[in-house]
């Protein structure tokens, strides 16, 4: 028996000093990039990065082009949480960037926007939206935040457009039956998207045609009920989710033989195979990634609307200038709020616009391309007018 | 008779060096954190600052389960609780805007939710662990059906910020860990209940035949835990003034992995200590921090768990080393 | 004389017919649950308009489905009724298939019989997964609850770091993987394959008698000479190779892996076993409890394709809320049958 205690006990010292060996490595690498200058310009810069997936293709194209690209380029180090769960993982993630000496906080989490603010602002670092913009109430409260960067993404209103426009698209090809997939109703980006979509097939909800009348029907309704869709297409299988049921649900959609299944989210990603069997041409709001070029080149994807890895360059720019002193205010003094279209490929050639130029070597937010807005002189107008143009 | 005297020595020191393995492990988590952090260069009293916050609500509720595991049962749904308490009070508040009744309704809401799981089991006798499957199942999908309903673009509901920050300092919590605490270990070791408690755990046959109401015990055991997920609840209010319907989701599992990193055998009974709760909720929460630290890149997540779980079940081979049988334990 | 022979027909005819009776009876027992639930549900679909297997490819669904739920049923019922309590099903699930989808693909690159390959060497990874989750339960001779706990972290920290947390899906998505998901018959010979090997083992075989031996008293079984730990270990690896297949049948389901799941998020794989494990079991006192999870998964599937016709009403939290309400039904009548029985006889 003492054999035994003695033998675990020694366990337990050699894990014990198994983990501050590995604290010791930890040192070495953190103290190398503190002491790390880029030309005599200064330390590294540290950036945290909220991040809520990071399962999806998205969430891999951006932290390959922040890691693997923009860090090599600029004095800068970025730090990535794991996937957080819910406000109060946001806000411990804050806490620790900063003590960790982060001077800036990069948000693709949103589960409670607010409260990031407020935490960057206790503790003085700047804070800027990436993806998922927040509301109009909550910029306009927050705006004037003096650690309130700004947010450079799509907005609510530019993901209904996305909606719409993709839904439009089918319209055009003359498709008078769909099939909808909600992806994850309730999260809002895909309800704006959902009620853009019934809007561009030319559709009402519950009477409503307009944004916030369709997607305030769907918040509350959880989803789309199709017995208050009312319009010249037929909108023949809707679903959502993913769990147990979806294989029946998508299989009840594509025995309702529509003319088109447009997808507001990861669409792609669960269901292009037994499209591309089916037959069943599709439309996505996902990502310009290797299995989406194939299905659009050799399967039935026929419209998708996506951002790029490096379409967070600009915002990563801003965050910098913030840092290195210079805040970049819009016209009224107030944190940038610019809306980023999304990108949309319909063939295989616009696809590769986006998928073969944009990767982690030659990204389209290049170095030479974010250098015009990373200087002390750089203005909310500059700033606009390069992300429009992309 | 001195060969017997040293081995009876031999065997309390023994026991001794057992029983206080988990609190020598959360004293030696804290100092391999602090080394880290220190060769890290990051700011020691944030980070100390954060793993307290990240472990008061989990210590909070464990404490509270200790009354439930030390009957023999567990209960899984304690996070699920936690959320929609936490989502009576959100709502609660935005009604009346009454602080001390939101406090009310967020205690009996989550006394509520423990009374329904220990009279599924008591009353109606379905096993307590299937009892609270169910309860997780049907709470955290009632929460997420009115967060998401009426939380609309934000995604989440929410009280004005303002309303309880000035609560969210280390004494207010400090004092809410040590009363509830305190309380806890006077009930536990110090009155008729937490000794029944532990003797219905350690034989429920026994215990019967002694004239103990099992029953009576089960409600009271499962009434305290829901006074804990009631504060914890509201402690994650104080802390985030927001709830989503992911709030508190991996707390049910968290509170059995620091139960039992704590030193608490999952069989209850007699061994049950009240303390394991903190100390395995701090030591599993240093752990997990001190190891991202170390493996601090995004891959690393993976390789935090997997070595946060050899040293989970190391502490505990080492610590439950008194209770081996003959036969493979279940 | 007479007498005698007139009183042995008598009898032989009274245990003919007792014969019968108990035969009958069985057989009710036996069909009564999933008859009664597909009627409800089929008359439920049928009253607004609906099927619930409404042509092949429902069809073909409803079959994988049923064995993913009767394979995750056994296993999880091998340990559990040992009283051995097992939350690391699903990580070895997923880890099993993941580890299986890597490899077919690097050796096929997703041709011909990748979906065989891929089986194949999913059970194997199972069993090996299961083995090694065995190995940590005798080694450490902990509560088996906790060092599945344990287990569960390491495998889903595992696929976690082989994937990058990440979604397994061009290595999955191939035209052999789809023609298992384009029928029945593969789900269903696997089915066949699993239910009877199971029943052979368990109840034909010696491992069999020693399981049920120390599954109904452990110390007696032990001291009776019955070598436990042996026992044990062909149990989880057992239970291995079933997620194994559990792994590969979702993965053809899903089209894809979900490599990014820490912190227990794979253990909900388990929970929806729990009710057919309980369903299953009833119906096992009529017949074999093997046969009985089978029958639970085919009720099971019947209430899941009744969702999907009704996903636009009926939403995800409704549908939790829907089984977890079943399950605390079937239970409070489960365990208060005698009381109910006492009720009505008086």
């Amino acid at each position: 028996m003492k054999k035994k205690l003695m033998k675990w006990l020694n366990v337990g010292l050699v894990s014990v000093l198994l983990v501050s060996m590995l604290a010791g490595c930890g040192k070495k690498s953190d103290e190398g990039s503190e002491t790390k200058s880029d030309g005599g310009k200064g330390e590294t810069v540290k950036i945290g990065v909220l991040v809520a997936d990071v399962s999806s293709e998205n969430a891999m194209a951006f932290s390959a082009y922040y890691n693997d690209y923009v860090a090599k380029e600029y004095n800068v180090e970025f730090q990535f949480t794991d996937a957080l769960e819910d406000a109060a993982s946001e806000k411990a993630a804050i806490e620790k960037f900063a003590s960790q000496g982060c001077q800036g906080i990069i948000s693709m989490s949103s589960s409670d926007r607010a409260l990031q603010i407020e935490t960057c602002e206790e503790y003085e670092v700047y804070y800027a939206v990436a993806t998922g913009m927040l509301d109009d109430a909550q910029y306009e409260e927050y705006k004037s935040n003096e650690f309130f960067v700004g947010q450079i993404g799509a907005s609510m209103t530019a993901e209904y457009e996305t909606g719409l426009d993709m839904a439009k698209y089918f319209v055009e090809k003359g498709a008078k039956k769909v099939a909808i997939y909600g992806a994850f109703i309730p999260n809002p980006m895909h309800v704006y998207r959902t009620a853009g979509v019934l809007a561009g097939l030319g559709c009402t909800y519950g009477g409503a045609s307009d944004q916030e009348g369709i997607a305030g029907q769907i918040f509350g309704d959880q989803g789309v009920d199709l017995s208050k869709v009312a319009g010249d297409v037929e909108v023949v299988a809707y679903f959502q989710g993913y769990g147990d049921t979806t294989a029946d649900e998508f299989n009840a959609a594509s025995q309702a033989a529509p003319d088109a299944f447009i997808s507001v989210g990861m669409g792609t990603t669960f269901f292009a195979q037994q499209l591309n069997t089916a037959e069943i041409p599709f439309g996505d709001i996902d990502s310009f990634t290797s299995s989406n070029s194939e299905a659009m080149k050799n399967g039935k994807l026929e419209y998708i609307a996506a951002v790029y890895g490096s379409s967070i360059g600009p915002v990563f720019a801003v965050m910098l200038d913030a840092i290195n002193g210079n805040v970049i205010r819009d016209e009224e003094g107030n944190a940038l709020s610019i809306n980023q279209a999304y990108a949309v490929a319909t063939n295989g050639d616009e696809f590769d616009e986006y998928f073969l130029k944009d990767n982690s070597d030659s990204p389209i937010f290049d170095k030479e391309t974010l250098d015009a807005i990373v200087s002390d002189t750089a203005n909310f107008e500059d700033v606009k007018s390069l992300v429009e143009a992309h | 008779m001195v060969k017997n005297q040293r081995k009876l020595n031999k065997y309390k020191i023994q026991q001794m060096i057992v029983q206080f393995l988990p609190l020598v492990a959360l004293v030696v988590l804290f100092l391999v954190f602090c080394a880290v952090v220190q060769t890290k260069g990051y700011r020691l009293d944030m980070y100390l600052k954060i793993v307290f916050n990240e472990g008061i609500v989990l210590a909070v509720v464990a404490t509270g389960a200790i009354f439930i595991y030390s009957l023999g049962s567990f209960d899984i749904s304690l996070g699920a609780a936690t959320l929609f308490s936490a989502t009576m009070g959100v709502l609660n508040y935005n009604a009346f805007e009454n602080v001390p009744l939101m406090i009310v309704v967020i205690g009996v809401s989550g006394i509520g939710c423990s009374l329904l799981s220990s009279i599924l089991a008591s009353i109606f006798h379905i096993p307590v662990f299937v009892a609270t499957v169910a309860m997780m199942s049907v709470l955290s999908a009632v929460s997420a059906q009115i967060i998401t309903s009426r939380g609309g673009a934000l995604g989440g509901i929410s009280i004005p910020s303002n309303v309880l920050k000035s609560l969210d300092v280390p004494a207010f919590k400090i004092v809410t860990l040590a009363v509830f605490f305190l309380l806890c270990l006077y009930v536990f070791n110090f009155t008729k209940i937490g000794r029944r408690e532990k003797f219905i755990g350690g034989n429920p046959v026994c215990a019967k035949l002694t004239g103990i109401n099992y029953n009576k015990h089960a409600i009271i055991g499962f009434c305290i835990a829901g006074l804990s997920v009631g504060l914890g609840a509201f402690l994650t209010l104080v802390y985030t003034p927001s709830v989503t319907a992911t709030t508190a989701s991996s707390l049910g599992m968290n509170i059995l992995v620091a139960i039992v990193f704590g030193g608490m055998p999952i069989s209850g009974g007699a061994d049950s200590k009240i303390f394991s709760a903190i100390i395995g909720g701090f030591s599993y929460i240093l752990l997990d921090n001190a190891l991202e630290l170390i493996f601090d890149s995004s891959s690393g997540y993976g390789i935090t768990q997997i070595i946060s779980a050899v040293f989970f079940l190391l502490v505990v081979y080492a610590a439950s080393m008194n209770y081996r049988t003959k036969t493979l334990p279940r | 004389m007479r007498l005698i022979k007139y009183c042995q027909g008598n009898l032989k005819g009274t245990s003919k017919a007792m014969g019968n009776k108990v035969i009958f009876r069985k057989c009710i027992g036996t069909l009564a649950i999933p008859v009664i639930a597909g009627l409800i549900l089929g008359v439920i679909c049928l009253v607004n308009g609906k099927a619930m297997i409404g042509n092949r490819t429902s069809f073909n669904n409803f079959v994988i489905y049923a064995a993913i739920i009767m394979i995750t049923t056994i296993a999880l019922s091998i340990n559990l009724n040992s009283g051995r309590f097992d939350f690391s099903l699903g990580a070895m699930a997923i880890l099993s298939s993941g580890v299986a989808a890597k490899v077919t693909y690097s050796v096929l690159s997703g041709g011909k019989y990748s979906a065989a390959l891929m089986l194949g060497l999913s059970l194997a990874a199972g069993i090996l997964l299961g083995l090694i989750s065995g190995l940590i339960y005798i080694i450490l001779r902990l509560p088996p609850i906790i060092s599945s706990l344990g287990v569960t972290l390491i495998y889903e920290g595992i696929l976690y770091t082989m994937t990058g947390g990440s979604y397994i899906m061009g290595e999955v998505q191939n035209t052999s993987m789809a023609k298992v998901s384009g029928s029945w018959i593969p789900a269903f010979i696997i089915i066949v394959v699993v239910l009877i090997t199971m029943i052979i083992l368990f109840d034909h075989t010696k491992f069999g008698y020693e399981y049920n031996a120390l599954k109904s008293g452990q110390k007696v079984a032990v001291n009776t000479g019955i070598r436990e730990i042996p026992n044990a270990l062909i149990c989880y690896a057992v239970c291995g190779g079933l997620m194994g297949i559990v792994g590969f049948l979702n993965t053809v389901r899903n089209a894809n892996i979900n490599g990014g799941q820490l912190g227990f998020g794979s253990i909900s794989i388990m929970f929806t076993a729990f009710l057919p494990m309980f369903i299953g079991s009833y119906i096992g006192r009529y017949s074999n409890e093997k046969f009985g999870y089978l029958l639970a998964a085919i009720c099971m599937s019947m209430l899941n394709s009744t969702f999907a016709v009704f996903a636009n009403t009926v939403n995800a939290s409704m549908q939790s809320i829907i089984n977890a309400v079943l399950l605390v039904v079937f239970l409070v009548y489960l365990n208060n049958e005698h009381l109910l029985k006492k009720g009505v006889k008086q």
